[in-house]
Parts: structure tokens; sequence; C-alpha cells
């Protein structure tokens, strides 16, 4: 077969340059708008309070933003495949509990037996969303409050206190004067990112909230690939509890309510599209930081705690908003 | 190239003059030309890539224009803000893929937007003029019939019932007839004369030449963005609009059926025993040998999809043995059958083989993880490596690997989809619509494509609704009707679309 008889796909010129930078170009366009509202969201906080550009404070707003980090990494990986996780929340309160109760047993005992029911938790969700076929937000809806459920009956709604020191310096220290918990966040956005690039399941995951069908049709196994993102996310859910109860110093059977909101949040700012197929969990970690910087800063212009919720709606929404105006144009 | 004058009896309806678009993606136009009269039918042809489907989002309200300017009848000109302003406008689109809604019964389809039509109190009333509409074009097709269970044939029936529905006074097509069979086909083309006896302007797009000669007064062709002819129907020969069309003398190419040397004496590679699938297939029983080309022809929904899903694992069939190379293969799901060697390229490629957010190198390595990631991490570089040679070897454009898989032209997608699979070591294709929506040029490379796999030993079994191309590429052919394999012809030479169109609805028992 010789070249000349292919049908150009437009002007010999024109057909090396212009196919994809378009698209690009859009993307590009929505990662600056983001970067741009990120740096607006500094200068006018900074503008308004001078102590919310001081070092402190932004070492401050990494801290506040690794739990969320965590949690949106996860979920960031489950929207790609086009699924949601509603019950990371729970999860969080749930694995937090059961760890904080065996702390004082044996530190390995507690911190092992806490991933595990973070992990089992997630695989029950993708199990029921893979193999059953239920749809994946009611699914995890219901496991929100099935697991808060959990949290509440395993010490009858006690909160525990006394958090083994060993454990609050490893989930909330400081390492050469950066919190772990920050490192950790880090790390775990890095490790995502590299499994998404580098790896066959995050090649699958693309591929299954690109295309299902066609996934299925060239022998990737889909259900393997749902339950994986779920034990993720439900892995990372456990991790980020760790961290909350290092904190606090005390586990509370009500930690972690409210989290998933904030994680799809960070997912979505982050570039996930609610379609499927795109996503990035280190935009997951901007996406994070603008949502802990946004609170920080209303924070220190006394701006009351509600109002920091009606606050936090606002931008998920906008950012949904957004990413549907992009996927259009598409 | 010149473009002849053409004589205007009559105002256009629809006047379009040096439209130019640098548009997102791989098309542009580069001051296109082009006018509808009222009371014809106007065919727009041109390859994939041509700028055929720019022009058409243009005319109806898509896509704006970066210059140039559109004028229609009676609004003079005009810039159309989206489809509903087109709509508003008189101008209407019976698209590709039918945009309806299943829930919903074919009379609401059909007067969807219409609030009145969900009412009720006049369902009747609007039942009726439903019925009305769909006369002439599917009297067998029920108004009160939900959507979701209609075949695609159908669908796209409502779909152009809808349009007309809304009183536009010009109407695109857009490869109106790949899903259709020849009644509706023919009834189709009925009402397209209808339409322009009341004065109405037809805007006729489609890869099939004869349906061209046969329904449109005039054709202008466009390539590369610009048009190169725009004539009466009857002045250009077929042969003369395949060149301009392609650009290059594929004329000949295409005549010469290249037939192989008889294939049937390979050892048996895909044998089907007794296949049935509740309500779609019964006891089907098929071999094809390797080095075979095997041509499954019928009308849509008769099985053949049905079929090759099946085999492939992607459907369940409730009874029936398959053996390739003469074992026993339990298919349970696709995994198991690209284990066993085969391959399925579907009819619907954007649908069912490409993830459009992915670039060809990615779509490329779709089923071959086991290749590219024994460990579970990807080796890239040689992926890459074998992304490029197959770019060279199957001359697939743009040349680059990394660029999405949605800006490639249908059969340059194609091209990857089969590369995708040849690297999977597959020995049994199973093709459903191979060429469907692709442009002459490309289809004749695939086909190419083909007859290679056939030669270097592989197994082809070939669904096709163009018996042209069951007579060029198959060495025998096999009918279907109703879910079941009714004939197996050996010696296809006496074979004409006519015939087989008759025998694969039932008119006549045997051939």
């Amino acid at each position: 077969m010789t070249d000349d008889r292919v049908p150009q796909v437009s002007d010999p010129a024109g057909a090396t340059a212009a196919p994809s930078e378009k698209k690009v170009n859009l993307e590009w366009i929505r990662n600056v708008s983001v970067l741009a509202g990120a740096a607006l969201l500094f200068i006018v906080f900074s503008v308004l309070s001078s102590s919310f550009y001081q070092p402190a404070n932004l070492l401050d707003i990494l801290l506040q933003s690794s739990i969320n980090t965590m949690i949106a990494v996860g979920m960031t990986l489950v929207v790609m495949t086009r699924g949601i996780d509603l019950s990371v929340g729970s999860v969080v309160g749930l694995s937090s509990m059961i760890a904080a109760s065996l702390l004082p047993q044996n530190l390995l005992l507690g911190i092992a037996a806490g991933m595990l029911v973070g992990v089992v938790c997630g695989l029950v969700n993708g199990l029921l969303i893979a193999k059953l076929k239920l749809p994946d937000f009611i699914v995890t809806l219901g496991m929100l409050s099935i697991y808060r459920g959990f949290a509440l009956i395993y010490t009858d709604g006690k909160p525990i206190y006394g958090i083994d020191p060993i454990f609050r310096a490893i989930f909330a220290g400081d390492l050469a004067g950066i919190p772990t918990p920050v490192l950790l966040a880090l790390a775990i956005a890095f490790l995502a990112f590299l499994l998404v690039r580098y790896t066959a399941l995050g090649e699958q995951i693309i591929a299954v909230g690109g295309n299902e069908e066609a996934g299925r049709l060239s022998g990737i196994n889909i259900d393997r690939v749902k339950i994986c993102v779920y034990a993720i996310s439900g892995l990372l859910a456990s991790l980020a509890g760790f961290v909350l109860i290092g904190r606090v110093g005390a586990a509370e059977p009500i930690g972690g309510t409210g989290f998933e909101l904030q994680a799809i949040g960070a997912a979505v700012i982050g570039g996930a599209s609610l379609f499927g197929g795109e996503g990035n969990p280190l935009g997951s970690l901007i996406g994070a930081l603008i949502l802990g910087a946004l609170q920080n800063g209303l924070t220190l212009l006394n701006v009351p705690s509600f109002w920091q919720l009606v606050a936090t709606g606002v931008v998920v929404i906008l950012a949904v908003f957004a990413d549907q105006a992009t996927r259009k144009r598409q | 190239m010149q473009i002849p004058n053409v004589d205007s009896p009559s105002t256009p309806l629809l006047q379009l003059r040096g439209i130019t678009k640098a548009f997102a993606g791989v098309q542009a136009l580069k001051g296109v030309d082009f006018d509808l009269r009222a009371g014809e039918v106007h065919a727009l042809m041109g390859e994939n890539g041509a700028g055929k489907s720019t022009l058409m989002k243009i005319m109806f309200g898509v896509q704006p224009p970066d210059a140039g300017t559109i004028e229609v009848h009676g609004h003079g000109k005009v810039d159309i803000d989206d489809p509903r302003h087109a709509l508003a406008l008189g101008i209407g689109l019976v698209s590709q893929e039918p945009s309806l809604v299943p829930q919903l019964d074919v009379a609401q389809n059909i007067f969807l937007g219409q609030t009145e039509a969900l009412n009720i109190v006049k369902r009747d009333q609007f039942q009726a003029k439903a019925r009305e509409i769909l006369k002439p074009l599917a009297p067998q097709l029920s108004v009160t019939t939900r959507v979701s269970s209609l075949g695609m044939a159908e669908l796209q029936v409502v779909e152009i019932a809808r349009t007309l529905a809304r009183g536009a006074k010009i109407i695109g097509f857009d490869e109106p007839t790949s899903s259709l069979t020849p009644a509706e086909r023919d009834g189709l083309f009925t009402l397209i004369r209808q339409l322009k006896s009341s004065g109405k302007g037809i805007i006729y797009i489609s890869h099939r030449i004869p349906e061209v000669y046969a329904i449109c007064d005039r054709i202008t062709v466009l390539r590369d963005g610009k048009v190169v002819a725009n004539r009466a129907t009857v002045e250009v020969h077929p042969d003369e609009l395949i060149n301009l069309i392609a650009g290059r003398r594929l004329a000949e190419e295409l005549q010469q059926q290249a037939k192989s040397d008889l294939r049937l004496d390979g050892p048996e590679a895909l044998k089907l025993e007794g296949i049935s699938a509740a309500g779609k297939l019964s006891e089907i029983n098929l071999t094809i040998r390797s080095g075979e080309i095997f041509g499954l022809a019928g009308l849509v929904g008769s099985g053949r999809t049905e079929l090759v899903r099946c085999i492939f694992g992607a459907d369940r069939k409730d009874a029936g043995t398959i053996y390739v190379n003469g074992k026993t293969l339990n298919i349970q799901r696709p995994t198991d059958a690209i284990a066993a060697g085969i391959a399925l390229i579907p009819e619907d490629r954007r649908k069912q083989a490409l993830v459009p957010v992915m670039d060809v190198e990615r779509n490329f390595g779709l089923a071959n993880y086991g290749r590219y990631a024994p460990s579970g991490f990807l080796r890239l570089k040689q992926r890459r490596q074998d992304t490029e040679r197959y770019i060279e070897e199957m001359a697939i454009r743009p040349r680059r690997a990394g660029v999405r898989i949605r800006n490639l032209s249908g059969g340059n997608q194609q091209k990857v989809i089969i590369a995708r699979w040849l690297q999977s070591g597959a020995r049994i294709f199973l093709f459903d619509e191979p060429t469907r929506g692709i442009d002459v040029g490309a289809k004749f490379e695939i086909h190419e494509l083909m007859r290679r796999l056939a030669k270097d030993g592989c197994a082809l079994l070939v669904i096709s609704s163009e018996l042209p191309e069951i007579l060029a590429l198959c060495d025998r052919v096999g009918i279907m009707r109703e879910g079941r394999l009714v004939q197996t012809i050996e010696d296809c030479s006496g074979l004409t679309e006519d015939l087989l169109m008759k025998y694969a609805s039932g008119e006549i028992a045997r051939l």
C-alpha cells in the first residue's frame, strides 16, 4: 500500500499540526482558569487579611487540605471510571473507630485493621456496583448510611479518647519541619499519578470511563477495574481517617461526616470529568488546596462556618458546571 | 479546478458563500459556496475529512462559520445560532445517529418538544398525525410503540418523521440509508420525491454512489475543504465522480474485484454447531476455513450482528458449540474469545470499539495489555514503537501515535482497530460492516487489508449490507433471515442485489 492512496485527513500542511492542538487548548484554557481562580483567591485573601500569606498559615492550609487530598485522590480514580463514591466520609469514621479501639492492644494491629476495614468497605461498594450492576450513586449512598451506622453501633455512639502517641507521631507529626499528613498526601497523589500514567490498571480506568463497551469488547475485565477503584477509594479514606484521629487525638463515630462533597469538589476542580475517562490525581491535589485555601481564608475573615458550607457548595457546583460546559464544546 | 456553472432557474432556498472554518479537530473549509433550490435534491459528497460534516454543522447551526455568509430564502442573511434556530428558519436535519427519547413512544418522539404531544387528552390527535406522516415511510410501524424497542432502521424512520413533522423547508439527510432495508430505502426515496415535488429542498449526504444517481439532481463534491465540482447529476459519469471524490484514479481499482484463489482447502478455523439464542438465533451451523472470507448477508435484524456477538462472547448463547481449530471452546465472555485468537471489529466504531478520549497508541494497545504490561507496568517504549510500525505499514493518517483517536477519519480509525487485533495475534476475524461510513479510498484499503489477512491464513467472517462489498471480498456467502442461516452460496457470480434482497426478506424461497 502506498501513501498517496491514503485519504488525507485535511490538507497536508495543516494535518500534522492542527488536529489535537485545539482540543489541548480547550483543556489548557480550563487548567489555566483553575489556576487563575486559585491566584485570584490568594490575592483577594492576602489583601483582606495580612495573616493569610504568612508561611505558617500557608503550611496550615497544606495541613488542613491533606485529609481531603487523600480522599479526593481515590475519588478521582472512581470518577474517572464514571462512578462516584459517596460513602468515603463514613468509611473515614468506621475505619478510624476500629483502628482507635485496637491501637491500645497493638499499634500495627490497629493500623492494619483500620486499613483492612477501609479496603473491605470499598470492596463491598465495588462488588455491588460491578457484579450486581446496581447504580453507583445509590449503592454508595446506602453504604454511607450503613458504614456510619456500624461506626455508631461499634461503641454505642461514644468517642474513643487517647490515641497512641506513636500513631499520632506517624500520622499527625512532623518530619524535618513538614507535617507528616502533608507528606503522606503528596506521596499518595504522586503514586496515583504514576498508577494512571504507567500501569495497565491506570489506563483501564480511563478506558472504562471513556467507553466501557469498547473496553469490554477489547478484553478488559471491567468488573475488576471497578472493584479496584472502589477498594483504593476505601483504603485512602481509612488513611485519611488515621490523620483525622491523629490530629484530633480522639476518634469519633461521626468523624468524616460530609467529607464526600469536599472530595468530589476537589476531584472536579482538579479536572476529573463526571462524564468519565478524564482526570488527574495531581489535579485533585490542586483542587483540595483551592478548597482548603477558601475555607482558611474565610475563617481568617471571621466568616461563620455555616457560610463556609454555602461557599464550598457553590464552588463545587461551579466546577461541575465548568466541566460540563467544556465537555459539551468538545 | 473550474466549477462548471449551473443555471439557476429559481431563487435558492439556501445560499452559502465563501464559508471558511478552522474547526476544532481535522476539517477546515476554505471558501465554500453552496446553494440549494426549491424542488431539488442536492447531493453533498466527499471523503471523510473533506469538510462535508463541517459544512453540515454550519448549515444546521451546530457550529458558526469563521467567515462567509448564509442566506435563507425569506429571511435574508442570517447567523444561525443553534439547531433550534435553524429549525425556526425551516432547516431540519435527519442525523446519522438518531437522537430519540427511548422511554417515549413513536408519536411522542415525532412531536418531541411540543408539550401538547404529551397531553393525554390530545393523544389521539397527535397519534393520528404521526400515523399520517409515517404512512409513506413505514406503514407497519405502530405509533404507540415505545422507541426503546425499535431497531436501528425503525429509529431512523422515526427520526426522519420527526423532522418532517416540524415542517422544515430544507431537509438534510446524513447517510440516511446506511441502516435501512431495500424496502425502507425505496420508501424513503418515494418520500424524498414527494418532498421534492412539494417544493422542498433536500440536501443528501451519502457515500453510496448508486443512491446519489437514483435520487439526486445535482452533486456538489468537496475535497480538502474546497468545492471541486457542482454539477448536474446527469452530466457526471460515476467513474468521474469517484475521481472527483477521491482525487485519484480509483475507479479501475475499485472495479477489479480481485478474487483470490479458491481458499476452501485450509484447515477448519471456526466451526459453529447449533448456535441458538432465545428470540435471536436458532440452530446456526457454519464452518469457516483458514484463508477463507465468508460473507454474511441479510437484512438489518436478521441476526447477523447477534451471531458474531455470540461467537465473541459479547452476548449469551443458549445452546450450541463453538470449535476453534478443531477444539471445543467454552466462550463465556470476550476475554475467552480473545484468548482463542478471535477478534471482533464491531459495526459501531465509536460506541463499541474506540475510547475517544484516548490517543491512537492507547486505543491500539487496548486489547494488548497482556503484551505491554505483563507485570502491570506499561512498556511504553515498546508499545510506541509497535504503534509507529503499524502507522507506517497501514498508512494511518495523521502519522502520529499521540493524536486522539476521535480526530481521525473513519477509515483511519478502522485501521487502528484492525492493527489492535493483528497485534493481539488474532487468527479469526469477525468484521461487522467493516466499511460503514468510510469513504471510497479508505474502503479500498480496508478491503486490501482484509484480503491480505485471508492470504496469511486467517479466517474472516464478514457482515455487510452492501452486496458489492460481499462480492468483492467473499469466497462464500451465507444468507440470514429471522435468526436462521437459510442458505450458503458457494458461487456468488450470479448474485444480484435484487435477488439477494428478495431472498433475504423471504419474498422468494430459494435462489
